[in-house]
């Protein structure tokens, strides 16, 4: 893109959602960025794409409230009170409180935490310097994003096995389940929009009335927290009509293999230990599963050597023989006869898409969900083995430092361990590319006692956040068009490209790249070696992989264009990175939890229980087309559509409470209140209200959406992968102001 | 033959998204409002459905200015602002409008705003700038579910043509025919308003 007197065109890409990075043509002139459009990707016209929110990146670049210069608390903690400082001073003071927290508590008591680390490989500088360090490394996944990934490493040994359910080739009908995809993932959506105009049929499973549900053939509408029944029903179905596919079973799941009933683990060999048993039924003996000639048998019950064993269908089996119709309708409030049309058109159309949502994964137990929809999916032959694009890079050398190596801690785990040292005590803390206090759990106990417990608290962002407010040192970072990054893939990617990110304008006032800022702490740590390194060298450093995907591309060719990704799948057998290497719809690992099969549990905070006397109705805090998470909240342009935080309640609630449209309202539960407008309409089921997330602390009348939220730990999450935040699955009252409380 | 420009709008594809909306504030240096709105057809709220649930119903109706063949805020122009140039768009000329706003209640699609800062009325001019120079209206370029055409309504092997030949697209018509160039492709249910 050539350069014609004060304005240019940069290529470059949309760095605003992790794993999607729509390519971009940025315009600037004299300076300034101006305009976004959509940018090429040369073998794929059909991916070229922007959105409303990725356009008012130009309005965030230049928007006159970005932090401008380094400053200091000089008052309390979240008064407001601030002096300027130099980088100098901040990037001492950091190094030296970092320094002093770990001589006194221990070098893991120094956590940081950033997001946009798919955004932009380099966002992996910060788990460099926290390797650096020794210090704690915060995954942030837990904010809503790690139930799915708990559910799918337990199924199939990986975090996201979303390509095997949705990106199967000519789907005979598209099932969004708990996703609202033509809202907040437009350009999958156009693979459903494409299926659509052929005439395949479309289902939006929701308890919300979506633009996805108003775009479906059908909108079935669901209790919320209780998908996991649904699919055990739709289970029971097709097992009662003999429908299911057992040739899938046998082949990629550890349906056939042996369950002991003494100790629940699967029956092995004697001689091997990691040789599972089946019964085979040809020589009705127990046999190797991987043995030559084997028929193995899915059912029945074997005695072996003095121990009971069932294979796990059967177990599976008997455990979904409970969800009859009646029962099902019972826990889902789906009529009978939906459920039963649902179950069979699972096998009539196959293969089915399943578009497994992110709504799913955000009520406490999203994680079973994932793996009863997984089993549905098995049951009724729904997977298919779809490649991925797949770039590697070099990211050993890029993130090691040499004899060091951080902690790694789950963000939901953070609350306990600054306010009681659980597993073990966090005493600094910075937070990057990430609004912790705006959009993470419980807001009060953040603010009031997390933040508190910490001796150092360090926040590097665009502008003064919820969470910045709170911050002793608050840094002006650089946007993601003020700085050089890389975007690369993975399992979930969208677009198969490796993609160049331009520093399109300099960096606005007196920020910095998150890369710099890091590496300038790390050489003041004391690793004046490892973090004596610039952005390029840094990209140089990461395309220097000894692989095919990276092979003569270079920064310069980046900057020509994006680079298409190599494929990679499974192959031919289909292997998972589980223990067995099947599908496993059977956990051994999960019996402490009562968890080994994907059973139904009721959600924590289910208007069906005793606490829903006291607050009856189900709050949820979901995405919104207007903002990206807490971002283009300040933006005036997008508020002109969607100006305020509102509570949306369905007309039958509102009129049982004396409140009308516009009427201000007052939500609370023990953890907080919030008191805000209420927009009264149909498209929220009954029983439920929603605050659409993002808005900041002071767009509220009083409170903030996420006062409202749990930080409640999931035990079995904990032991596979990691908690997760579930902001749909929280209990609260709502009251007119003025009116009976 | 000369060319008359038009659009097409599939109402099935639009998701609400606004980037159109968006695209042309950012096209058009437009602060407050836009040449193009997106109305919600359901509720009397945007983003809220019709009906009572859980039997409902939504969709979204963008409404750029409509270039008609009768355009009644040209007629209303005091000053001879507005124009209709030969290829069928009518352009507000900035330096001509003196910011009367007579023309504004005259628009029976209510898609002319006045631009406080300006001090004179705007529309959307199909980016007649971008035309001018074989580019596509920059809304067409970045609507989300490509659901926007845009061409030559003359040309009967335009993308515009086609499906308007084909009877898939409806303009929508007020008390007064002023002959609309915007065409609907209504939802599967049939429905435009």
């Amino acid at each position: 893109m050539g350069e014609s007197g004060k304005k240019k065109v940069v290529r470059t890409y949309c760095a605003l959602e992790d794993g999607i990075m729509c390519g971009i043509r940025a315009h600037v002139e004299d300076g300034v960025l101006t305009k976004l459009e959509p940018g090429d990707f040369p073998e794929d016209p059909e991916l070229e794409h922007i959105c409303a929110r990725g356009m008012c990146m130009v309005k965030l670049v230049n928007h006159e409230d970005r932090l401008k210069h380094p400053m200091k608390r000089v008052g309390e903690r979240g008064e407001g009170k601030w002096e300027k400082i130099s980088w100098e001073e901040a990037f001492d003071t950091i190094a030296a409180k970092f320094k002093e927290t770990a001589e006194k508590y221990g070098e893991e008591s120094v956590s940081i935490g950033t997001g946009g680390y798919v955004s932009s490989v380099l966002s992996m500088i910060f788990l460099k310097l926290t390797n650096a360090i020794q210090g704690t490394y915060l995954n942030l996944g837990g904010y809503g994003d790690a139930a799915g990934p708990c559910g799918d490493t337990t199924s199939f040994g990986s975090i996201f096995a979303h390509r095997y359910f949705q990106d199967i080739d000519d789907p005979g009908m598209y099932v969004l389940w708990g996703a609202n995809y033509a809202e907040t993932y437009p350009l999958r959506w156009r693979r459903i929009r494409d299926a659509k105009e052929k005439g395949v049929k479309l289902i939006v499973i929701d308890p919300l009335f979506t633009t996805s549900a108003a775009k479906a053939d059908q909108h079935i509408s669901i209790r919320p927290g209780t998908d996991t029944a649904l699919a055990l029903g739709m289970i029971k179905v097709v097992l009662d009509k003999g429908l299911e596919d057992r040739d899938f079973m046998i082949k990629y799941t550890v349906g056939p293999y042996l369950v002991r009933s003494d100790d629940g683990k699967f029956l092995r060999d004697a001689g091997h230990s990691e040789k599972y048993m089946v019964w085979d039924s040809i020589t009705d003996s127990p046999r190797l599963a991987d043995e030559e000639g084997v028929v193995p048998s899915l059912e029945g019950t074997y005695t072996i050597n003095g121990v009971e064993c069932r294979p796990s269908y059967q177990l599976l089996v008997d455990m979904t023989a409970e969800y009859t119709l009646e029962k099902t309708t019972e826990i889902t409030e789906i009529p009978e006869e939906i459920i039963e049309k649902l179950a069979l058109e699972y096998v009539e159309k196959k293969p089915v898409a399943s578009c497994r949502g992110w709504g799913l994964q955000r009520t406490f137990h999203g994680d079973i969900t994932h793996r009863a929809i997984t089993a549905l999916a098995a049951i009724t032959g729904n997977l298919r083995n779809v490649s991925y694009p797949n770039i590697v890079l070099n990211r050993r050398d890029f993130v090691g430092v040499k004899g060091r190596q951080c902690r790694f801690m789950p963000i939901m785990n953070l609350y306990d361990a600054a306010i009681k040292g659980d597993p073990y005590q966090v005493k600094s803390l910075w937070m990057t590319q990430h609004n912790m206090v705006n959009q993470d759990s419980n807001f009060n106990k953040l603010v009031n006692e997390v933040i508190p417990s910490l001796d150092f608290f360090v926040v590097s962002e665009l502008f003064m956040t919820t969470t910045a407010k709170y911050a002793d040192i608050v840094l002006p970072a650089s946007s993601f068009y003020e700085c050089l990054g890389l975007s690369t893939t993975y399992e979930l990617s969208v677009y198969p490209y490796l993609q160049l990110m331009q520093k399109v304008v300099e960096p606005m006032h007196d920020s910095k790249p998150d890369f710099e800022i890091a590496c300038e702490v790390g050489k003041r740590m004391g690793f004046s070696e490892d973090f004596d390194m610039t952005a390029e060298q840094a990209i140089e450093l990461l395309l220097s992989a000894d692989h095919p995907s990276v092979k003569d591309v270079t920064i310069e060719k980046l900057r020509q264009g994006p680079v298409k990704a190599p494929m990679k799948d499974e192959g031919e057998n289909w292997k998972f990175r589980t223990p067995s290497g099947k599908i496993e719809l059977y956990a051994e690992n999960l019996q402490a939890f009562g968890e080994e099969l994907p059973v139904y549990k009721e959600p924590l905070e289910s208007t069906r229980r005793p606490e829903a006397k006291k607050y009856p109705l189900n709050y949820f805090s979901t995405h919104t087309r207007y903002r990206k998470h807490s971002m283009f909240a300040n933006v005036d342009w997008l508020k002109e559509l969607d100006p305020e935080p509102v509570l949306e309640m369905n007309t039958a609630d509102a009129k049982e409470r004396g409140i009308n449209g516009g009427d201000i309202v007052t939500i609370r539960n023990d953890r907080g209140k919030v008191r805000i407008k209420a927009k009264v309409h149909e498209g929220v089921r009954p029983g439920i209200v929603n605050i659409k997330q993002g808005w900041w602390e002071k767009d509220y009348i009083e409170g903030h959406h996420q006062m409202l939220t749990n930080s409640e730990l999931n035990p079995s999450q904990c032991a596979v992968h990691e908690p997760n935040m579930a902001m749909l699955d929280n209990l609260v009252e709502v009251s007119r102001e003025g009116g009976d409380e | 033959m000369s060319k008359r420009y038009g659009l097409v709008i599939d109402l099935e594809r639009c998701i609400g998204c606004h980037t159109c909306t968006i695209s042309c504030k950012f096209e058009n240096s437009i602060e407050k409002g836009s040449g193009i709105r997106v109305e919600t057809v359901g509720g009397p709220q945007i983003d809220t459905p019709g009906g009572t649930y859980p039997n409902l119903s939504m969709h979204y109706l963008p409404i750029p200015c409509m270039h008609c063949n009768e355009p009644p805020c040209m007629e209303a122009c005091p000053v001879e602002a507005i124009s209709k140039r030969e290829d069928g768009i009518v352009i507000i000329d900035e330096e001509k409008c003196d910011g009367c706003e007579s023309c504004i209640p005259e628009c029976p699609y209510g898609t002319i705003i006045f631009d406080e800062e300006k001090d004179i009325a705007r529309k959307c001019s199909f980016c007649s700038h971008r035309i001018d120079e074989g580019q596509l209206p920059f809304c067409v370029v970045c609507c989300e579910t490509e659901a926007m055409y845009f061409g030559d309504l003359n040309d009967p092997e335009s993308s515009v043509s086609k499906i308007i030949s084909s009877g898939n697209a409806k303009t929508i018509v007020k008390d007064t025919d002023t002959g609309p160039v915007v065409y609907y492709c209504p939802t599967r249910s049939g429905k435009i308003l």
